[in-house]
């Protein structure tokens, strides 16, 4: 985990099961029963605009430290495929939700 | 400067595979994707490891970045071509550094990895071999790097623009939202600053949008004064670098800074206006 940058973590999400004081938003996309491998999730706040954004992990996975409050969550991933779900997150909550698209 | 002699298009990049003296270079945020696949014949920079100075916060010095380049079979002469995932974050940031010290030739490829992956476009795992070069940085060009002072300095004066999401600019988020909450040690922004976050400058696809509505959105809409001086900060340097390119390198504004101690520095230093609560 980069403590230092604005950077992502490398690699495979860990998936977060503890939030302490964070509001975590993470889960899982998959097509057809199987993981999407490549594609992109990215955070929107209410009024649409555009947050934070991460490539899928390996397993399909992404993960934001979102603040409280309801957010957009986008899906992008090859061929066109867009899939938008609305998430609400909560300090020492994490949030999971799985898209299928 | 214009557009076409800093942006290229996947047509462009893959006409130009395997041409001598063009060289793809991938930067990501995520600095295990090139290991994943990455576009034929292009080298990785790690802006972690390869960019930063590994003990002070500050880059990697003059010789280091000749050590970098060198080792990555970069020549002086040659067209670099930088992309990365995230809409160009990274490779903006890259940009920047290339700029600093004073390559001629870099270009960024428009919309970047995701916009390459999103059209499956081919990516390959074979890393290339090039043969080392002995490249010759010059010294930093002060003309395009901002450091604490001049920003406390530009407050009311110039024009200091906060590339940060809302949430981060109102002082409610540390960090941006897929990153753990650690950073200054106070929340909010530069007193009279804009807040555009560096991501309305790109569409869906992580190209950048038109000349036209890039004028709109920081002149019209946010009333940016393109006839001063203009500071751009994010929380440490990366995203502000996207829109120093956008301002700069697209846009032609002649004067504009990055201001890399960004956030994390300016919301710790002991005594400066901070101003919390989102944009009027």
């Amino acid at each position: 985990m980069s403590s230092d940058g604005c950077g992502a973590p490398a690699g495979t999400v860990v998936a977060a099961t503890d939030a302490g004081s964070q509001a975590i938003v993470q889960g899982k996309v998959t097509q057809n029963g199987s993981t999407v491998l490549t594609g992109y999730a990215r955070l929107l706040n209410s009024g649409g605009d555009f947050v934070a954004e991460v490539p899928l992990g390996a397993d399909g996975s992404f993960r934001f430290f979102a603040a409280p409050g309801t957010w957009t969550l986008l899906v992008l991933a090859p061929g066109g495929v867009r899939a938008e779900r609305t998430v609400s997150a909560d300090i020492g909550k994490v949030t999971e939700l799985e898209v299928a698209v | 400067m214009s557009r076409s002699d800093v942006l290229v298009d996947a047509e462009w990049v893959e006409a130009h595979h395997g041409d001598d003296g063009v060289v793809l270079v991938e930067v990501d945020e995520d600095t295990s994707a090139y290991d994943k696949g990455h576009i034929r014949d292009a080298v990785k920079i790690d802006w972690r490891t390869d960019l930063q100075d590994p003990v002070r916060r500050d880059f990697v010095d003059k010789a280091g970045f000749e050590a970098l380049l060198s080792a990555r079979g970069i020549s002086n002469d040659d067209t670099v071509v930088l992309y990365g995932g995230n809409n160009n974050w990274f490779a903006a940031y890259a940009y920047w550094y290339f700029r600093l010290y004073g390559h001629r030739n870099v270009k960024l490829l428009d919309g970047g990895r995701k916009k390459w992956e999103l059209e499956s476009r081919e990516l390959v795992t074979d890393v290339p071999h090039r043969a080392s070069t002995h490249y010759t940085a010059t010294a930093q060009d002060s003309s395009i790097r901002a450091f604490r002072d001049e920003v406390v300095a530009a407050i009311g004066n110039l024009n200091l623009v906060d590339v940060r999401s809302p949430d981060e600019f109102a002082g409610r988020l540390l960090a941006p939202a897929h990153l753990p909450q650690e950073a200054a040690q106070r929340g909010g922004h530069i007193p009279t600053a804009k807040n555009v976050p560096w991501s309305k400058a790109a569409q869906e696809d992580g190209s950048f949008k038109s000349d036209d509505a890039l004028r709109t959105l920081y002149r019209d809409e946010a009333g940016v004064d393109f006839g001063k001086d203009t500071i751009a900060y994010c929380r440490i340097g990366e995203r502000s670098a996207h829109t120093w390119f956008v301002l700069h390198e697209l846009l032609g504004q002649p004067n504009v800074k990055n201001y890399d101690g960004s956030w994390t520095e300016y919301g710790s230093l002991v005594g400066v206006p901070i101003t919390v609560g989102d944009a009027s």
